[in-house]
């Protein structure tokens, strides 16, 4: 009896010049879950999104129990049994819950070609009673739902017709701990059944915890494939990396006092269905860390600092008095902000990686009669891409053909390049690998040190726990509980006031 | 070792054949005019080369206000209502044209930039997509044209015709192209435009104030249709109750023409500007010529058209015009 589900033979995909993967060959079995690993750019989403129909390769073959797969898009890998919960958003406004569920599968619900919505309705609302998310209902529209729900819909959607092969890429970063649970089950359950999960984190410790199986790709190499048990964090970093991984990874000082400077002052923000009075201030040179369940409403602390949310009453005032109340002014007012929602609201996806850098800085860049050479903002943007070790082929490479990780780097030149002081980084190492997760702690730190505040909101404890001086827990939209930095201070700790 | 190096090729010929694929797609309007030209030149026998003066003398108006409409275009908005902006400007400059004509050029370029800013507010404050807005304005403002010119034609003073020199109506547009340029390719608000067309919200959480680029676009966008007027008054003498009827398609296909991605964003050149003019009023002139109904003819563009929507829409970034 063969246990193996998916042969994956010299497959193979370019983009323009850049070789995503290499003649990559191994085998997935059945009724495990096989992670795949690998740093940012090294070809995991690109294999899973080749054999999931959303990429052609340009080489080799997917047997699947013995037979020769290509999808040449979704719906066809759905009817072959595959499918894929993405790592952005893979749901579809301006359609409902229940059409969301159902796309590409609408013909089950049609008969003489008059589609019976209620039908849809109600099987979309019995799938997810099954799965336990009954307080998303199958008639409303996608987008009253946040992230975390539409993430959850995903999953229904992914997983209601037992597919053989479930693709879960760069999911679990963009879920709280409680969606993360939800997801595990699942993964769990699909396993029982005797199907696979092909599962995509860059999470050590979650993949060591979750998977039967490890592959690791590096550079669009397949490096090895290993049983979980028979290796360690350590073990897999050297594999990803290709050498040793030392030296900190957060902070190591934990009894630095934080100047008395305050550089912001938050006062009494709220912002309707979101965040209700949440006053704080932010000290020069301090990591302010803001914590909680995705729907605490801290995603939308970092939005009104900046300016950026709709409805905002309170004030949000810096040191020289200044009144934060639109993006232009915060900006002008050194104030950076990265989104958690990179692809929409960070970064210009078809433009240049040029463009997207000296974006904010354009008065800066112009001359006395406002104009401005190429020459000038080539040379800053490769500065700046550069200094951020961007992965690119040239500055005039559009953002959208970059990878994750690349992609943060861009957002992140951008800000340095303007020597922004007050820093909001929202889910700043969402979905990113160790070695670029670990740059980014490391500029923070380097940051703090010259005198930059910094707030950081995440749903990873454990990078809060290592790089704030403050942390704040968010529940329901306000402030529950302040945390000062301590050796001591574990997961539990913040946990305990999220819930 | 031997599979490594197969993929270089592989790589260095895929990149190869796009680079091809893009030096042809860039080109194409480039060798389309050549190719109109020499063709039409061979039919018409020669007679297309020497009325050049003639056909010129189309150019101006549509290539002037396809300037402000290429603003538009390139930060992912559509304006149909050039024609009428085009009249009502023509109306102004000749009723002004008696007292001074310095007066009818300002007239006629602040009659344009109000109407802009009409289109602006709608399509700005009140968030109405500017192709409805604009088509809203079309009719609006040709209504108020019928009502001024139906009965007898605006006639302008008969000062204007010492400016219908080629001289003066080349430098007029001259101005016009170099300083659009200018802006468009070295200002931080060209680059601003380019942005908003490939991703608007990521360019305001960038600190652009997205609202206040995209209203001034239609208000300059008019004021230059309004310059337009000055010059079309020039050439003609008078405002009829069709003045500028059909500018905006006009416009449209000749931008299209000129390679200019429909959805705007950072594949927007500007030469597709004076490329398309030029095609569009060679292309018609020569079907004239040859004899063409204005039924034929209109077909024949709606063809071009439709081919030239298809080679140059931008599919990777397709998504709804503003």
């Amino acid at each position: 009896m063969s246990d193996i589900r998916l042969e994956i033979k010299d497959v193979s995909k370019n983009f323009g010049i850049t070789k995503a993967l290499q003649s990559v060959s191994f085998n997935i079995n059945k009724g495990e879950i096989h992670a795949l690993i690998g740093e940012n750019g090294s070809g995991k989403s690109t294999l899973t999104n080749s054999l999931a129909g959303i990429y052609q390769k340009d080489d080799g073959t997917f047997i699947l129990d013995g037979k020769e797969v290509h999808p040449v898009n979704q719906v066809e890998a759905n009817n072959e049994g595959i499918s894929i919960i993405v790592q952005e958003l893979g749901t579809l406004d301006g359609l409902t819950v229940a059409e969301n569920i159902f796309l590409g599968h609408e013909d089950r619900f049609v008969k003489m070609g008059i589609k019976n919505t209620s039908a849809m309705n109600r099987k979309a609302g019995e799938l997810l009673a099954e799965y336990g998310f009954d307080r998303i209902k199958p008639s409303d529209m996608i987008e009253n739902y946040n992230f975390e729900d539409r993430k959850l819909v995903e999953i229904v959607k992914a997983t209601y017709f037992d597919p053989k092969i479930v693709v879960i890429d760069e999911t679990t970063t963009a879920l709280s701990r409680e969606g993360r649970e939800e997801l595990y089950k699942q993964m769990y359950k699909i396993r029982e059944k005797g199907n696979t999960v092909i599962f995509i984190s860059h999470d050590l410790p979650e993949v060591l915890k979750m998977s039967d199986t490890i592959t690791v790709l590096r550079d669009g190499v397949y490096i090895d494939t290993i049983k979980s048990a028979d290796i360690d964090e350590d073990g897999l970093k050297k594999l990803m990396v290709g050498r040793e991984v030392t030296g900190k990874y957060y902070r190591a000082d934990y009894d630095e006092e934080v100047s008395d400077e305050v550089v912001m002052k938050v006062e009494d923000v709220s912002v309707p269905g979101l965040i209700s009075h949440v006053s704080f201030e932010l000290h020069k040179g301090e990591i302010l860390g803001f914590g909680g369940l995705s729907e605490s409403g801290m995603h939308e602390i970092g939005k009104a600092c900046f300016g950026a949310s709709y409805d905002r009453e309170g004030s949000v005032t810096l040191a020289d008095g200044t009144k934060i109340n639109d993006i232009p002014t915060a900006i002008s007012h050194s104030i950076a902000y990265t989104s958690k929602d990179r692809d929409n609201e960070s970064l210009v996806m078809n433009q240049s990686i040029r463009d997207n850098i000296c974006l904010p800085s354009l008065d800066e860049l112009s001359n006395k009669a406002h104009l401005l050479s190429d020459k000038k903002l080539k040379d800053f943007a490769e500065k700046y891409a550069k200094q951020m070790s961007t992965k690119m082929q040239s500055v005039n490479q559009f953002v959208s053909n970059l990878s994750g990780g690349n992609k943060q780097k861009v957002v992140l030149a951008r800000w340095i390049g303007k020597d922004s002081d007050i820093l909001l980084l929202d889910s700043p190492t969402r979905g990113i690998d160790i070695k670029v997760k670990q740059d980014i702690y490391q500029l923070m730190d380097s940051m703090r040190k010259s005198g930059k505040s910094i707030v950081m909101i995440s749903e990873e404890l454990m990078e809060l726990i290592g790089m704030c001086d403050r942390i704040i827990i968010m529940k329901d939209g306000k402030i529950n509980g302040e945390l000062k930095r301590s050796k001591d201070m574990d997961e539990n700790s913040l946990i305990s006031k999220m819930v | 070792m031997d599979s490594k190096d197969i993929t270089q090729a592989q790589v260095v010929g895929a990149l190869k054949k796009q680079s091809v694929i893009n030096m042809i797609r860039s080109s194409l309007p480039f060798i389309g005019l050549i190719a109109m030209c020499i063709v039409f030149n061979i039919i018409t026998k020669g007679s297309m080369w020497n009325s050049r003066k003639l056909i010129m003398n189309q150019v101006y108006v549509v290539l002037i206000s396809a300037t402000g409409v290429f603003f538009i275009m390139s930060m992912g908005g559509l304006d149909f209502s050039q024609g009428s902006i085009l009249g009502i400007a023509s109306i102004v400059v000749c009723l002004l044209s008696g007292k001074n004509m310095l007066l009818a050029v300002i007239g006629g370029i602040a009659a344009g930039a109000l109407i802009g800013a009409f289109n602006g507010y709608f399509y700005v404050n009140r968030k109405i997509k500017s192709f409805i807005v604009t088509i809203c304005t079309m009719f609006l403002f040709r209504g108020f044209i019928k009502y001024m010119a139906s009965n007898s034609p605006v006639a302008a003073s008969m000062k204007v015709y010492d400016y219908d020199t080629t001289a003066i109506k080349l430098s007029i547009t001259a101005v016009v192209l170099i300083i659009s340029f200018i802006v468009f390719r070295f200002t931080g608000f060209g680059i601003n435009l380019k942005a908003i067309g490939a991703g608007e919200k990521a360019v305001k959480f960038a600190g652009v104030r997205t609202d206040r680029v995209k209203f001034l676009i239609y208000v300059l966008s008019g004021a230059i249709t309004g310059l337009a007027a000055f010059v079309n008054i020039v050439k003609n003498g008078s405002a009829t109750a069709n003045v500028g009827n059909q500018l905006e398609t006009q416009i449209l296909i000749a931008l299209v023409l000129g390679g200019m991605p429909i959805s705007g964003g950072a594949k927007v050149r500007f030469e597709n500007v004076i490329v398309g003019s030029l095609l569009y009023v060679v292309l018609t002139n020569g079907l004239i010529m040859m004899g063409l109904t204005t039924q034929a003819m209109q077909l024949i563009q709606g063809i071009v058209f439709l081919i030239f929507v298809a080679i140059f829409a931008d599919r990777e970034s397709i998504s709804v015009i503003k």
